[in-house]
């Protein structure tokens, strides 16, 4: 097919290299340089999608991230991605795209239905109704909404695609390479500041691209390539194409989305799809220029109608007539350089101005091409349905409230031109409060909020000549504050044409019985009517009435629609615009890709794995790993066929007839330093420190200032001023963190170092009754017997030329050492330990067996130090010192802290000594109470004890100190399970604790 | 008052709908009311309806700030849930869930509440059974709790991540079936228009600059638009909670913080439950428009500003393709934050106070959304009848003071730690 | 991203830090009695102002010190930072 709107020369595409793409499965033709946008109209498509609610034909309405129509269904490299703008979507051979919305097709689209319904969808027409029958809105009303909403459809499949992250800083960062971005960027360059200038477009140079001006005796267009080529190769500049700019956040940083790949119909090898820029920025500037706006009329949904910029992009950069029979539209002088662009091109333009009479170099100058100019004359609806045939226009009166006699005039577009909209959102962001400028209707940044300073039509400055002078002053200035060199460059001289006043007018009545829809806001199909409703029911505040009606609430985020709906619901409340107020601009500036924001933090890298020394033999001997926290731990060495339970069992009953090996290296150690290190733990942890000896090791409980069990471990006293602190996995980093707290800001006058040595040490926890055994073999030049080495001794080692540390600690509750050598011997530790242990038939176990062996001795863990328990709680009372204050001791003396019927750790037998109670049960009286049923406690966690072959559980019980002996019923409802128990003591296996100082 | 109704809609239309009425007034402030609501979002209004409702009392205005609706209840992420492992907090939730399944009828106003399910994910097997406590608690309190295994949550979310590139695997999780979303600024209207009827005032735009208080009881509030004298006063604001605290001279165990929430561009629907993620913070559901409303974390520190930062988002959405990949391929549309009243322990505080007739609703944290209409009842009942509710007995603001706890959570007074 | 001055390590950003809360808030001496509300001020109640705000910070993926930052929280807006040990005028 042939390119029929495209013509013959002109333009900033290559037109030597043609690509094939299909649109709805029909192939067709564009050039490199073109977006998807422009390469269909050159093919004539301006049929593009549906709208939102009433599913209307939609087409192209503007050139680039402001449009609101045209959403694709993209396909490329054998993935789909959904709502991709048209507009910004750049053409590449092969791409595929669809119509989205819509179905069976964009041609012909049973959604449409709802057009002729719109009377009876008026905004927040789902508030009203839909009520009745009470279950229908879940089961009937709202499936069918939720099918007939949302806009393209997201593959649910892995994306496998790369992005990556950059952080960086500069002294200017500017956004948006217009002519003020351009000079800025310039001058600050050549006084050697650090810039970073951003262009969300494949090309730079913003407006100059398309206007017709002189910049230093050169057009527009060829200045901005002299900068631009200029400023690449200046080591001081980065600048960036296909950047956004899209979010200015707290104390200057910016983030940047930089589209590497998607212009390609591939992404190159090692290269990301896209790249976020997190920017800290010295001093912005912000030269994001303007966005033109609609004027609002009848059917201005019609494909066909665009904004008369759009119109005049598509054909000075792409080479494409949007219509060979346009009308333009407008209100200012703008849509006169449209007409002139298509005259120059050999097409008829009319121009329907709504002002009076105004005068102008541009004006002149259409005029004088012969332009019919048509005064006084508005656009009052477009006709046609899937395209623009015609218009009906008429003239309107001075006061702009009547119309005069409709005449219908044949065309196959409107472009049509409201005037322009600085693109604020940016300072708006940044906290900057903005106001309401009369003379262009419409607001502009006011007093920077952070170093921010907006140039050009961003802050509604329209004169090129002020802009590029402003800015290469500000570009001078910002930078010579910084740099301290003040590099003077001769500002060029400007020639471009003055323009006049435009219209303060932005809707076209509704002649006498016509019901046109005029839409506001395009995607999400407001209407004028819309906003009236809203209105007429009390809805008032912006934000209600955008709320309401949804307007500026589609994923153009109302960059055509937003002043519009102001000035409508200024006019209604009879209120000033800015007394009406804008709702808040907020990032992302526009719709901004999550797998860029996440960046390489995916799979299996979305958060970090810690692995222990002994990682790689716990692999090598079929360890199955646990999660624990980021750290992976072996939860049990499968053997055979062995199951969780099989194999924990196995490793359990090992450990309590012989010999087991743990890897604890994951536990949390802090060395604890100085002469006043006593005191600290003293005040830390809740049971007395002061005379530990040397040598010796203590467990400790530490609770939160509100009383409650914060953390348990032993800490050793190594020296006479150095302990060793022990802490749970879990609560490594926050211990370190809560030491530090109190050494730092609290107790400053205690003489303490804390350090975290978790990494230091790999440790192994050697259990069983032949572990001294074992041990004598590992350290044959150290006396380890009872009287050498006694429970809570500690003492050095050599292990094979390796210096170890023995602390004879026991959490199974048998007879057991922990030894720790430095973490690069640790592999070498274990393979002796196993190597040396086999003649006790030593078998690792892992986290698994490890709760089995805890459990029935009743040694609380993280499942009873739930974040919720006192020490009374875990059976610890005997460990809070009634002598001494400590961290969180105050808290205790609370009422619901001393109850006498305050919940307690006990044990929990099943009768039948067979059914194991499922961790999470509820302890209750009676299993057939009504609901709400009283719960009395919980099953903490539950084993099955290899000392008695039978389950036994962990439960926190109200009034467990008296419950002892009773019988419950253990519930979970979950499961299914009613289980008979009685309720034993917490310490199921050797209750005196012989064993630990066997 | 209106009905509102498909035969009024109809009828309407071909009056090119010029005939609705307000939904609620604009009026101008009385001298007196019998009880003054402070705060014009959900709780307030919900608080307002049920005096009139529930215990007649229509003298009653609710003063707001800005416009009604405009703080956290239009700000969340609709999500309405009684998944609660303490009772406080289940029986006052559930019996929320009920007012929710109503609501709609109720206020004739559709709030389109869509008890759609919600599972929360779990990572491990210790995580399994801390559901399993959870959830059976629910069930014994009576409410709607099923335990999933793998293989289920794969049947009813396939596009979470079943592959073998995955940080922290999906064992299971726990859904309570009759949980969901709603319209939330519906609620706010709905409230607002039956309050309206009822002869409730709503007054915007005022700004409560001080309270008038003599020998220990209230008298009256000091605004913006002048001095209105109230026999009670019951304060319902949220994160400016602190704020009005101060006037008063009280100090609360409450923290002011952000808590930001994105959706994502609309898409046809691939996800009909709301789903959060067990090896992190961050939940998502799909709206009737379509969108991934998705949120997390806490900006971390104290704040006012409804303007949060992008690195809390990254880590947010970090989350989210750790648990369902394909929101990679999905575009952030819009972000917003919300100011949260954090409480020391997670649960809110719904109480009298040492003034006499002046009346505390407060402490909701990211939970307050869904709590709308059992705050609005009970507190209503609270005001009306001088005295707590046995709902809201917990609720106690001297639960601090005593070691009543109600801390679903574990994490203590550390609020920012979400 | 807030960027706030260490006062050992200079300007960092954010995200090497982790929030402390209200630093105006004084922990009780040790060993000494104290009422139900003192000891309640310090663990639950906040003032939690808009505002100017002194808050504790620590520096934990770096020199590890807790320091104090004035901060708008409102704003966001950073007016100084201190060491721990250091009075704030």
């Amino acid at each position: 097919m042939t390119q029929a709107f495209r013509i013959e020369n002109g333009g900033l595409i290559n037109r030597d290299k043609k690509l094939s793409f299909k649109f709805n499965g029909k192939t067709y033709f564009g050039y490199e340089g073109d977006t998807l946008a422009s390469a269909l109209l050159a093919n004539g498509v301006h049929l593009v999608g549906r709208s939102f609610k009433y599913h209307r034909p939609r087409g192209f309405f503007g050139a680039g991230v402001d449009e609101p129509y045209a959403v694709v269904q993209l396909y490329r490299n054998g993935e789909t991605e959904p709502n991709i703008k048209a507009t910004e979507q750049e053409l590449f051979e092969g791409l595929e795209a669809k119509s989205v919305n819509c179905w069976p097709s964009v041609n012909f689209d049973i959604g449409a239905i709802n057009n002729f319904l719109k009377i009876f969808l008026p905004a927040g027409f789902y508030y009203k109704t839909f009520m009745w029958p009470k279950s229908f809105w879940y089961r009937i009303y709202e499936p069918f909404i939720r099918k007939a909403a949302g806009l393209g459809v997201a593959s649910t499949k892995h994306d496998k695609e790369r992005y990556e992250h950059k952080y960086e800083y500069c002294d200017l960062l500017i956004a948006g390479s217009g002519p003020s971005g351009l000079a800025g960027a310039y001058a600050a360059a050549k006084n050697g500041a650090k810039v970073i200038l951003a262009e969300d477009k494949p090309r730079f140079g913003g407006s100059l691209l398309t206007s017709d001006v002189n910049i230093g005796n050169q057009s527009g267009k060829d200045w901005a390539e002299g900068i631009i080529a200029e400023l690449k190769i200046m080591p001081n500049v980065v600048v960036k194409n296909r950047s956004q700019i899209f979010g200015y956040y707290d104390h200057n940083m910016l983030v940047m989305s930089e589209k590497v790949s998607d212009h390609l119909p591939s992404t190159k090898k090692y290269h990301p799809n896209k790249r976020l820029w997190y920017i800290r920025a010295k001093e912005v500037l912000i030269s994001s220029g303007s966005i033109e706006r609609p004027i609002v009329f009848g059917n201005n949904d019609t494909p066909g109608v665009m904004l008369s910029s759009a119109a005049k992009e598509y054909l000075k950069v792409y080479g494409v007539l949007v219509g060979r029979k346009p009308l333009v539209f407008t209100n200012n002088d703008s849509g006169y350089e449209t007409a002139i662009e298509f005259k120059k091109h050999g097409v008829d333009p009319v121009v329907l101005d709504s002002r009076k009479n105004a005068e102008s170099e541009i004006i002149d100058e259409a005029r004088n091409l012969g332009i019919n100019i048509k005064n006084s004359y508005v656009v009052v609806a477009a006709q046609g349905y899937k395209k623009v045939k015609s218009a009906d226009i008429a003239s309107i009166s001075d006061d702009k409230k009547q119309l005069g006699k409709i005449e219908n005039i044949e065309c196959d577009c409107i472009c049509v031109s409201g005037f322009w909209t600085p693109t604020i959102h940016l300072a708006s962001q940044s906290g900057n409060k903005t106001k309401f400028k009369e003379e262009i209707d419409a607001f502009v940044p006011g007093q920077s909020k952070q170093n921010e300073i907006t140039l050009g039509a961003a802050n509604g400055v329209f004169s090129l000549d002020e802009t590029i002078k402003t800015s290469f002053k500000a570009g001078s200035e910002l930078s010579k504050k910084l740099t301290k060199k003040d590099n003077e460059i001769a500002i060029p001289n400007v020639v471009e044409k003055k323009s006049s006043q435009h219209d303060k007018f932005w809707c076209v009545p509704l002649p006498k019985g016509k019901n046109y829809k005029r839409f506001l806001d395009f995607q999400n199909d407001v209407a004028v009517s819309d906003v009236e409703i809203a209105l007429r029911e009390g809805y008032r505040s912006i934000e209600h009435v955008k709320r309401y009606t949804t307007l500026g609430m589609a994923t153009d985020q109302g960059k055509t629609s937003n002043l519009n709906g102001l000035q409508l619901v200024s006019e209604i409340e009879n209120k000033v615009v800015p007394a009406v107020g804008h709702t808040t601009f907020r990032p992302p500036y526009t719709p901004v890709s999550i797998g860029a924001i996440v960046g390489r933090e995916v799979g299996k890298h979305s958060k970090p794995t810690r692995k222990s020394p002994m990682h790689s033999w716990h692999e090598k001997n079929n360890a199955v790993f646990v999660d624990a926290g980021v750290w992976l731990r072996p939860r049990y060495y499968k053997r055979g066929n062995e199951n969780l339970f099989e194999a924990s069992k196995r490793e359990a009953k090992n450990v309590r007839t012989n010999v087991g090996v743990c890897d604890v290296t994951t536990l949390g150690k802090i060395d604890v330093k100085g002469p006043d290190a006593a005191e600290l733990l003293n005040r830390v942890y809740t049971n007395a420190w002061l005379k530990l000896p040397v040598g010796k090791a203590r467990y400790g409980v530490m609770l939160r200032e509100d009383g409650i069990v914060m953390d348990d471990g032993t800490t050793t006293r190594i020296s006479e001023n150095h302990y060793h602190m022990t802490t749970t996995t879990a609560q490594a980093a926050n211990v370190l963190s809560h030491l530090e707290y109190y050494l730092q800001l609290v107790w400053p006058e205690l003489n303490v170092n804390v350090v975290s040595t978790t990494e230091q040490w790999a440790g192994a926890a050697i259990a069983g009754p032949k572990s001294r055994d074992l041990l004598q073999k590992l350290f044959p030049n150290s006396d380890v017997s009872n009287e050498g080495l006694p429970f809570m001794g500690y003492m050095e080692g050599d292990l094979f030329g390796v210096k170890a540390r023995i602390f004879r600690i026991s959490f199974s509750g048998e007879l057991a050492y922990e030894v720790n050598v430095e973490s690069d011997y640790g592999n070498f530790m274990w393979e002796k330990i196993i190597e040396v242990g086999e003649e006790f038939n030593i078998q690792p176990y892992g986290t698994e067996a490890l709760s089995t062996l805890r459990i029935e001795m009743g040694h609380v863990a993280g499942s009873e130090l739930d974040g919720r328990t006192i020490p009374y709680d875990n059976a610890l009372e005997g460990l809070v010192s009634k002598k001494k204050d400590f961290i969180g001791k105050r808290s205790l003396q609370r009422s619901a802290f001393t109850a006498e019927d305050r919940q307690r750790l006990v044990g929990v037998v099943p009768l039948d000594k067979k059914t194991s109670i499922p961790e999470g049960s509820h302890l209750v009286k009676d299993d057939k109470a009504p609901l709400p049923n009283p719960k009395l406690g919980h099953i903490s966690a539950s084993c099955w004890s290899v000392e008695y072959d039978n389950p036994f559980s962990l439960a926190i019980l109200k009034d467990g100190k008296n419950m002892i002996g009773e019988k419950l019923f253990a519930m979970s409802p979950l499961k299914n399970k009613v289980i008979p128990v009685e309720i034993v003591s917490s310490h199921y296996v050797d209750p005196k604790g012989e064993r630990v100082r066997s | 008052m209106q009905k509102y109704s498909i035969f009024n809609l109809v009828k309407n239309a071909f009056s090119n709908h010029q005939n609705w009425d307000l939904a609620w007034k604009d009026p101008t402030p009385k001298e007196e009311y019998d009880v003054v609501i402070i705060g014009g979002g959900g709780h307030g209004l919900a608080t307002a309806y049920y005096l009139a409702k529930e215990h007649n009392i229509t003298k009653v205005a609710i003063i707001e700030k800005g416009w009604i609706g405009g703080g956290n209840v239009g700000r969340n992420t609709t999500i309405i849930r009684s998944n609660y492992m303490h009772d406080e907090n289940g029986l006052f939730s559930e019996f929320g869930m009920d007012l929710w399944r109503k609501m709609s009828q109720d206020l004739n106003y559709n709030v389109m509440f869509s008890p759609r399910g919600i599972i929360n994910l779990a990572h491990s097997d210790a995580q399994m059974n801390a559901y399993a406590r959870r959830g059976n608690s629910m069930r014994l309190n009576g409410i709607d709790a099923v335990l999933l295994n793998r293989e289920q949550v794969k049947e009813i979310i396939p596009m979470a991540d079943f592959s073998d590139n995955v940080r922290f695997p999906i064992f299971g999780g726990l859904m309570q079936p009759s949980a969901g979303t709603a319209r939330h600024d519906a609620v706010a209207w709905g409230y607002a228009r039956q309050a309206d009827s009822m002869g409730v005032d709503i007054i915007q735009n005022c700004e409560v600059i001080g309270f008038d208080v003599n020998a220990g009881k209230i008298k009256g509030i000091r605004t913006s638009r002048g001095n209105i004298k109230a026999k009670k006063v019951g304060i319902c604001v949220a994160g400016s909670t602190n704020i009005l605290a101060e006037k008063l001279n009280m100090t609360l165990p409450i923290e002011t913080h952000l808590l930001q929430a994105c959706v994502s561009e609309p898409v046809k629907p691939v996800l009909d439950k709301v789903v959060t993620f067990g090896a992190g913070h961050f939940y998502v559901s799909q709206s009737d428009k379509g969108e991934m409303v998705m949120g997390g974390d806490l900006d971390g520190y104290n704040s006012y500003a409804q303007r949060g930062n992008l690195p809390t988002l990254q880590h947010v959405l970090t989350e989210g393709i750790a648990m369902m990949p394909f929101l990679s391929k999905l575009k952030m549309l819009r972000t917003w934050g919300g100011i949260m009243d954090m409480s020391m322990d997670g649960s809110p505080i719904i109480d009298k106070t040492h003034i006499e007739g002046l009346y505390l609703n407060c402490g909701w944290c990211y939970g307050g959304f869904k709590a709308t209409p059992a705050s609005g009842w009970t507190f209503a009942h609270t005001i009306a009848q001088d005295r707590v509710h046995e709902l809201n007995a917990g609720y106690s603001l001297n639960r601090f003071s005593t070691g009543h706890l109600i801390d679903e959570k574990g994490l203590g007074t550390k609020t920012w730690i979400s | 991203m807030l960027y706030i001055n260490c006062p050992h390590c200079g300007m960092r950003s954010q995200n090497e830090f982790s929030y402390g809360g209200d630093a105006s808030v004084k922990r009780p001496e040790i060993n000494k009695e104290v009422s139900d509300q003192e000891w309640d001020n310090f663990v639950y109640n906040r003032k939690s102002l808009r505002g100017k705000h002194l808050e504790l910070w620590q520096h934990i993926s770096g020199c590890r010190q807790w320091i104090k930052v004035e901060r708008d929280t409102a704003t966001h807006e950073i007016f100084r930072t201190f060491k721990a040990d250091e009075e704030v005028a």
